[in-house]
C-alpha cells in the first residue's frame, strides 16, 4: 500500500494536550476488545481512548484529536468504513487501521481500500502484529 | 535482660575484648604499684623513725660519758672548796645525769630486750657512780677525813669508769650497727619502691602500647572489611538491579503474552461467533453433515422447516427429516443414497427435489443442494441447503 498511500500517511504531529504519550482511539462494539486493547497498548507506552459506538468516536474526535485510530469493521450503527469516511472530514491526515474479524484478502485491500485506511489487521493476528502496524505510522 | 546487649556486644567483639583486657591488666598493675608503693612508704615512716630515735638514743649514750665526768669534776671542785655554790653546782650536774639517764632508759624501753638488758648495766653503773659521789660529799661536808680519804681511795681502786666507757662502746655500736642495717634496709625499700614504679609504669605503658596496637590493627581490620562491605553491596545491587531488570522484561514478555493469549481467544470467540453468525442468518435451512450423513449443526431456519429442534437432529442422520423425491408417486427409492454419494464422490448436488418430513409427520417440497466441505483437498462433511418451494398458484 506505501506507494499509493494517500494524504493521511503517518503523522508524528498533532500534540495532545496534557500528555507526551501519543493519543490512539480505537473503536470496537465489542467491550472485552476495546479492554484488551487498552491494556496492551498502555502497556506499550501510548495513550488510548476507546468507544463502542460511531456517535461516541465522532464526539471523542471532536474533543481531542487522537494520533491515530483503531476501527473495527462491523459497528452496531454503522459500518467501520462508513465511520473513516466520516471522519476523514475531522481529521484527514490521521492514520486509521482496520481491525476486523472480517477475512479480507490482502490484494482486496490494497486495491479496494486504501484511499480509506492507513492499514488492515486481522483480529486473527496476534498483538504484536497491530503494534508494528501502529508503530509503521506512529511511535510510542 | 537488661544484661543482654551488653554480653552479645562483648561476645560479638573480639577485639573489645581484648582491648577491655588490656585495660584490665593496666588497672591492675597501677593498683600493684600503689599498694606495694604505699607499703614501702609505710614502712619508710617507720624507719625512718626508728632511724630518728636511734640517732637520739646516740646522742643521749654520747653526752652520759662526758656529763658523769663534769659532774664528778664539780664534785672534785666542792671537795677542794668546800663552797656550798660548789656542792649546788655539783648536784645539779648530778641531776642533770641523773635526767639524762631517765631520757635514755625511755628511749631504749622501745627497743629490744637485750638493749634494756645492756643499759640496765650502764645505769646500774651510773646509779653507783652517783651513789659513791654522794656519800664522797656527804663525807666532806661532815668534815669526816678518814672517811673520805677511805671513800676517794675507793674509788682510785676501782675500775668503774673503764667498765662504764666499754659498756657504753658495746651499747653504741650494737647500736650503730642496727642504724646501718636499718639504712640498708631503707635503701632497698627505696630501691624497691622506685623499681616498682618504674617497673609498672613500664608494664603499663606497654600494655598501653599494646592496646593501641589492638585497636589499630582493628581500625584497620575495620576499614578493610567496610570497604570488601561496600564493594559486596555494590555487586550486589547491581545484580539486584540485573535481576530486577530481568524479572521486570520477564514480567512485561509474560503480561504481553498473556494479553496475547486473551487476544487470541477473543479472536477465535469472535470468529466462531461471526461463522455461525453467517450461517444463522440465512433464511434457507442449513444442515451441516458428517460425512456419514449426520447432523452435525442446522441453523434456525431449518429447524423452523423440520420443526426439529436441534436435540432431536444432532448426531441423527439426515434421513430422518430429508428423503429425495422419487419422482412419481409409487416409484422405487434410488438403489443407494444420492446424498451420500455426493459426500463420498466429492462433487456438489444442485436443486434436486426432495421431501421434508417435519417432526409433526407433515411432508414438505424442498429444493436440494449439497455442497461437500473440504479440509485440505479431503472431504469431510457437507453442507445441506434446502429451499422451500412454494406451492404452486392454480
Amino acid at each position: 500500500m506505501s506507494d499509493t498511500r494517500p494524504p493521511f500517511l503517518p503523522t508524528h504531529s498533532m500534540p495532545t494536550p496534557g500528555s507526551t504519550r501519543k493519543h490512539i482511539l480505537a473503536i470496537d462494539d465489542e467491550l472485552p476488545i476495546l479492554e484488551l486493547l487498552k491494556e496492551y497498548l498502555e502497556a506499550q507506552g501510548y495513550r488510548v481512548s476507546t468507544a463502542s459506538t460511531a456517535h461516541e468516536a465522532k464526539r471523542m474526535v471532536e474533543t481531542e484529536a487522537p494520533q491515530l485510530i483503531i476501527t473495527d469493521l462491523q459497528l452496531e450503527e454503522t459500518d467501520g468504513l462508513h465511520l473513516i469516511e466520516q471522519l476523514r472530514v475531522l481529521l484527514p491526515k490521521t492514520p486509521v487501521i482496520l481491525l476486523t474479524g472480517v477475512m479480507f484478502d490482502t490484494r482486496v485491500v490494497e486495491e479496494n481500500l486504501k484511499w480509506k485506511v492507513s492499514g488492515y489487521v486481522s483480529k486473527t493476528a496476534p498483538l504484536q502484529t497491530l503494534l508494528q502496524e501502529i508503530r509503521r505510522f506512529i511511535s510510542s | 535482660m537488661s544484661t543482654e546487649p551488653t554480653q552479645s556486644f562483648l561476645g560479638n567483639d573480639r577485639t573489645l575484648r581484648r582491648v577491655l583486657l588490656f585495660f584490665a591488666l593496666i588497672l591492675a598493675v597501677l593498683v600493684f604499684v600503689v599498694v606495694v608503693s604505699l607499703r614501702n612508704l609505710n614502712r619508710s615512716i617507720a624507719t625512718s623513725d626508728w632511724v630518728n630515735h636511734t640517732h637520739a638514743l646516740l646522742t643521749e649514750l654520747d653526752a652520759l660519758q662526758p656529763t658523769l665526768e663534769a659532774a664528778e669534776g664539780a664534785l672534785s671542785k666542792y671537795l677542794l672548796t668546800s663552797d656550798a655554790r660548789d656542792h649546788a653546782a655539783y648536784q645539779e650536774k648530778f641531776a642533770e645525769l641523773g635526767e639524762r639517764v631517765d631520757v635514755t632508759t625511755a628511749l631504749v624501753a622501745a627497743g629490744a630486750p637485750q638493749e634494756k638488758e645492756a643499759f640496765a648495766l650502764i645505769t646500774e653503773l651510773l646509779a653507783g657512780r652517783a651513789e659513791l659521789a654522794g656519800r664522797i660529799a656527804t663525807a666532806r661536808k661532815a668534815d669526816d677525813p678518814a672517811v673520805l680519804q677511805q671513800l676517794l681511795a675507793a674509788d682510785a681502786a676501782s675500775n668503774d669508769h673503764r667498765e662504764l666507757a666499754r659498756h657504753l662502746e658495746k651499747f653504741r655500736n650494737s647500736q650503730t650497727d642496727l642504724l646501718s642495717a636499718r639504712d640498708r634496709a631503707s635503701f632497698l625499700q627505696a630501691q624497691t619502691t622506685r623499681w616498682t614504679v618504674l617497673g609498672g609504669l613500664g608494664l603499663d605503658f606497654l600494655l598501653l602500647c599494646g592496646a593501641a596496637w589492638l585497636i589499630r590493627d582493628d581500625l584497620a581490620a575495620r576499614r578493610v572489611a567496610s570497604r570488601l562491605l561496600q564493594q559486596s553491596n555494590a555487586e550486589l545491587e547491581d545484580k539486584v538491579r540485573l535481576r530486577t531488570a530481568e524479572l521486570t522484561a520477564a514480567n512485561a514478555q509474560l503480561t504481553a503474552q498473556n494479553l496475547e493469549e486473551r487476544w487470541a481467544k477473543q479472536a477465535v470467540e469472535h470468529q466462531n461467533r461471526y461463522n455461525l453468525l453467517i450461517i444463522d442468518s440465512i433464511s434457507d435451512a442449513v444442515f451441516v453433515v458428517t460425512k456419514l450423513m449426520n447432523v452435525s449443526r442446522l441453523n434456525p431456519a431449518a429447524v423452523h422447516l423440520t420443526g426439529y429442534e436441534p436435540v432431536d437432529l444432532i448426531d441423527k442422520p439426515l434421513s430422518r427429516t430429508l428423503q429425495p423425491a422419487t419422482g412419481a408417486a409409487g416409484a422405487a427409492q434410488p438403489a443407494f443414497d444420492p446424498l451420500t454419494r455426493t459426500l463420498a464422490e466429492g462433487h456438489e448436488l444442485r436443486d434436486r427435489p426432495a421431501i421434508v418430513t417435519t417432526k409433526g409427520g407433515q411432508t414438505v417440497t424442498v429444493r436440494l443442494n449439497v455442497y461437500p466441505l473440504r479440509d485440505r483437498d479431503k472431504v469431510v462433511g457437507g453442507v445441506v441447503v434446502l429451499q422451500v418451494i412454494p406451492p404452486a398458484i392454480p
